[in-house]
């Protein structure tokens, strides 16, 4: 039960995080908000008993996180407000 | 990339995470069949100590890795995986049935060894490709 509950409150603040990162104007918010998004999906992984999969999207958050920054400073706007 | 990054904090901070990092990377690779990771996972931590290296440093990086050669790399690293199936199917076998390779160890060593040479050209391949992706993304168009 205390399992079901921790991967019901996870999967909600997925949900937010991802929500508000799709509809957020200022896109190195964005970019932080995925970051968490991609964590919390470690977490849900975590707790489902896959630890292979947890450690891939880790690293993966890692390195989409550094593309997108880098993509952002090409773009030359970080804020489009 | 340009000179607002170098801060003493970032440039400290990053000279000591990437040899653990690194380091972590090929300790995954090594100890995938025992734990988590593998040779994908242990390509993009490799990468990711790379690019970190060339987005604190930009073009002074001590592992300077230029898109082009990392597109080599990663062809190297394609071509090693396809190299291993070759050879075992010209030893008589199926593709990548690591069991007939002629050498005095047992078969379970033998595919130990098989997967251990394949998961190294997966780690450059996967290493190569990020360090290509983000040369993309980061290139100055002159």
């Amino acid at each position: 039960m205390g399992m079901l509950l921790l991967i019901f409150v996870l999967l909600v603040s997925m949900a937010v995080t991802g929500l508000i990162a799709l509809f957020l104007k200022d896109l190195m918010a964005s970019i932080i908000l995925f970051s968490a998004f991609s964590f919390l999906a470690v977490f849900i992984y975590l707790s489902l008993g896959a630890p292979d999969v947890a450690f891939t999207e880790a690293v993966i958050g890692v390195v989409a996180t550094t593309f997108f920054i880098s993509a952002l400073r090409r773009m030359r706007r970080g804020c489009s407000r | 990339m340009n000179k607002e990054y170098d801060s003493i904090i970032l440039s400290t901070a990053y000279r000591y995470f990437i040899p653990f990092i690194m380091i972590y990377g090929v300790y995954v690779l090594m100890n995938g069949e025992y734990s988590p990771g593998g040779g994908f996972q242990a390509g993009a931590l490799l990468g990711i100590a790379i690019v970190l290296d060339k987005l604190v440093w930009g073009e002074k990086a001590i592992l300077n890795i230029s898109g082009a050669t990392a597109l080599i790399l990663a062809g190297i690293g394609t071509f090693i995986y396809a190299l291993i199936g070759v050879l075992t199917m010209v030893f008589k076998g199926n593709y990548l049935a690591y069991g007939v390779f002629p050498l005095a160890m047992t078969e379970v060593e033998r595919h130990a060894l098989g997967i251990l040479g394949i998961e190294i050209g997966v780690t450059i391949c996967v290493m190569a490709t990020i360090i290509v992706i983000f040369d993309s993304l980061t290139r100055r168009e002159e």
